[in-house]
């Protein structure tokens, strides 16, 4: 990933600084800095390289002439990802909505003690074979599509871009154990997925 | 014994290491038994791991960037 900003945070600061006082040097800095995640967090939101190339040009564009306004109140990070995601709900905003994620879906059957019922098949020790297939990605990418907004955005930042769990908090202004809640979902619906997957995956191999 | 139910719905709390010595020692004391539990927690694990794997790894296209470029130069050019 591009740029980590707990690792980086003395540069960015002066950056920050810099862009405040409308250093025309420091845009371009971080704007370097930030373009990789930019691009990846819009990518992963719209699935289209063109929508995704609007979304960078217009957040770099905001940066460039709101960076004098960014009052500090929250890290610089978290509002470039919130600019970041609101141009890409904005791209998103003709696309269909899809329904809520229930919990219960999402878990392997369980008896009224609340116990498993089903025997499940482990396949995480089967990944790395099929981690470069590119049917593999593909499905992956398509599990993450079918996710809700309001999960997805959470495990892109905490998972994918490796956010805090209290910067997440801070970026999408909701509360912490929203943040988990969401986040377990958002696994859980991936792991199904996954799952379902890698049964067919290996039904397939052992018709072979 | 906690059920696999609260043990699932644990998951995330035990990954992160968020909980009590308490809820975490009666976790792993099911974990200990229940072959089903493993499972579904290395294949959530497993599912964490490929999904941030494949979705980190959105290069961007050497022509957007080209045009990023191009983007960043006009804007400080003004």
């Amino acid at each position: 990933m591009g740029f980590d900003p707990t690792k980086d945070k003395a540069i960015e600061e002066q950056l920050v600084k810099d862009l405040q006082a409308g250093k025309v040097s420091s845009f371009e800095q971080l704007a370097n800095l930030y373009q990789k995640n930019i691009y990846n967090l819009s990518f992963n939101l719209t699935r289209n390289a063109t929508d995704s190339q609007d979304v960078t040009q217009e957040v770099l564009l905001t940066l460039f002439k709101k960076g004098h306004t960014f009052q500090g109140k929250s890290a610089f990070s978290s509002w470039v990802y919130r600019i970041t995601l609101n141009a890409s709900y904005m791209k998103l905003r003709t696309r269909k909505k899809e329904p809520n994620l229930s919990i219960e879906d999402l878990l392997p059957s369980l008896n009224g003690a609340g116990f498993q019922q089903e025997k499940l098949q482990d396949w995480s020790e089967n990944t790395e074979a099929a981690f470069f297939d590119k049917e593999t990605r593909r499905v992956i990418q398509k599990a993450v599509d079918l996710l809700p907004d309001k999960e997805k955005v959470v495990f892109l930042l905490r998972d994918v871009e490796g956010l805090s769990t209290e910067k997440v908090s801070e970026v999408l202004e909701i509360t912490i154990p929203a943040i988990k809640s969401r986040l377990h979902r958002a696994r859980l619906f991936l792991r199904k997925k996954l799952a379902s997957y890698f049964e067919d995956y290996k039904a397939r191999k052992e018709r072979k | 014994m906690i059920c696999c139910k609260e043990c699932l719905e644990l998951l995330h709390d035990y990954i992160e290491g968020e909980l009590s010595a308490e809820v975490h020692a009666s976790f792993e004391d099911h974990f200990e038994d229940c072959p089903p539990c493993i499972v579904f927690l290395n294949t959530y694990k497993a599912a964490i791991h490929m999904s941030q794997t494949t979705l980190k790894s959105n290069d961007i296209p050497d022509i957007v960037k080209e045009r990023l470029k191009e983007f960043i130069d006009k804007n400080k050019a003004e």
